[in-house]
């Protein structure tokens, strides 16, 4: 039997919770979408030393998992005078975690551009910054733009670990639901539901995007 | 008048070692000459060309441009030299009048409306007035070139390199372009053309600089070597070898 009353009660705290959610996930991919073109610029560069760290960077924070970094964060910061929210510290551990994969993303893209574009830029006088920003960004950019946005789909669902650190988003806020409500499973459905339409309001946005962009390059 | 005097350049290999791809090449070209770098693939035609474009670096040698060395001139204008790519390398995301305006915007520092206004003369010049909106796919190759020497000229350079200009064109092409080409060179730019097309010693009243393995091994002109090939052996050599090349493939 489904509890309606409890449906009533719950279903506008979720969806307050929901905010959160993707608060969470829209300031990491921020942080995410310009860190990790920085690091992939970065990586242009014929520095060893600096691409030694960066793929240190990007080989730790792929090799472990994310509950573990915003843990990590959530300690680290304090012991260095760093007070910042519980929020704060998530969104910049899950910001820091997307860096590392969306500046591979980026470089991939950034690899894709037409070498050949370059070197005409290059013989035209063309300066590096606007050969970056007008050149090789646009066109990186449109190769990637799918993967960026299913990055953000996954940072939606990835930021229900904020939940570990005391964020209240939609996964903590129904736990505190069924804590007093003790009905699992109609909480667990909603919470369900909800990152399912999130989530597929996204996938459809992307899939429309795609196509568009397909429409692009086939032009 | 550009002059390249004992120009010298080699690759570092580390599996094969040093490969010399340019060994102490001169030579001068004059405003309203062509030089045509005639060769097969691999013996430092291109890369001369690049090293004229600051694409590449070189080991030793001089270049020289209306007396001044060619670094010192671009310290002073940045554009003396062009480039006309093989494979055209038009900016495939911007429509066809900003590929021009793009170059004249960001290195020549023209305004919008400046920009605009030479794009729109060299596009009438070129015959793409029509395309100006376009995407650069819906352009053919021999727009594509068009619009690469639009670019080019834009920025009023005063050497035009051409790197192997008509190898991916029909034989109609060839001669449109090849006639585009002189055009230029009656209109007073240095032109440099790279090239193992020898059809373009008739099409073009060029000094001929046949190039092997980094050296240029005889230099003749189009008229010369037309009007006497067995003075020129080596030319002549390397024009029978490419036409009977054709001759078996086709």
């Amino acid at each position: 039997m489904i509890d309606y009353n409890l449906l009533a009660e719950a279903l506008p705290q979720l969806i307050i919770a929901a905010g959160k959610t993707l608060a969470i996930a829209f300031l990491s991919a921020s942080i995410g979408f310009i860190g990790g073109t920085i690091i992939a610029l970065l990586q242009m560069s014929a520095n060893k030393l600096l691409n030694a760290l960066l793929m240190t960077y990007v080989t730790i924070i792929r090799g472990t998992p994310m509950l573990l970094q915003i843990m990590f964060m959530y300690i680290m910061l304090p012991q260095f005078g760093i007070n910042i929210s519980a929020f704060a510290t998530a969104v910049l551990a899950i910001g820091l975690n997307s860096c590392a994969y969306i500046s591979q993303v980026i470089r991939s893209g950034i690899k894709s551009v037409n070498k050949g574009q370059i070197e005409a830029a290059q013989a035209l006088g063309i300066k590096k910054f606007d050969l970056i920003r007008h050149i090789i960004l646009p066109q990186a950019f449109i190769v990637v733009i799918p993967v960026l946005l299913n990055e953000l789909i996954t940072l939606i669902k990835d930021s229900s670990l904020a939940s570990l650190i005391g964020v209240i988003e939609l996964y903590k806020r129904g736990e505190i639901i069924i804590s007093y409500s003790h009905n699992a499973l109609l909480i667990y459905l909603c919470i369900g539901l909800i990152y399912l339409i999130l989530t597929t309001t996204l996938t459809l946005f992307v899939n429309v995007i795609e196509n568009k962009i397909n429409k692009y390059v086939g032009n | 008048m550009l002059e390249i005097k004992n120009l010298s350049k080699k690759f570092e290999n580390k599996n094969s070692g040093p490969k010399i791809v340019l060994d102490n090449v001169s030579l001068t070209v004059d405003k309203g000459e062509i030089a045509l770098l005639l060769g097969p693939s691999g013996v430092g035609k291109s890369t001369l060309l690049r090293i004229l474009n600051n694409l590449e670096s070189y080991d030793k040698g001089s270049l020289r441009l209306d007396g001044h060395s060619l670094e010192e001139y671009k310290r002073n204008n940045k554009h003396a030299t062009g480039m006309i790519f093989q494979q055209f390398n038009l900016f495939e995301h911007m429509n066809v009048e900003k590929n021009i305006t793009f170059a004249l915007e960001k290195s020549a520092h023209k305004s919008h409306k400046e920009a605009h206004e030479i794009a729109t003369q060299l596009l009438n010049k070129f015959g793409l007035a029509s395309k100006a909106k376009l995407p650069i796919n819906k352009l053919s190759g021999g727009q594509k070139q068009r619009l690469a020497i639009a670019r080019s000229i834009a920025l009023k350079p005063l050497v035009l390199c051409f790197d192997e200009p008509t190898s991916a064109l029909d034989p109609y092409l060839k001669s449109f372009v090849a006639q585009n080409i002189q055009e230029l060179a009656d209109e007073k730019y240095i032109v440099l053309v790279a090239t193992h097309d020898v059809s373009l010693i008739e099409k073009l009243s060029c000094k001929i600089f046949l190039m092997d393995e980094g050296k240029i091994i005889e230099t003749s002109s189009s008229a010369e070597f037309l009007a006497h090939p067995d003075q020129y052996p080596l030319i002549r050599n390397f024009v029978k070898g490419i036409n009977e090349n054709i001759d078996t493939k086709i």
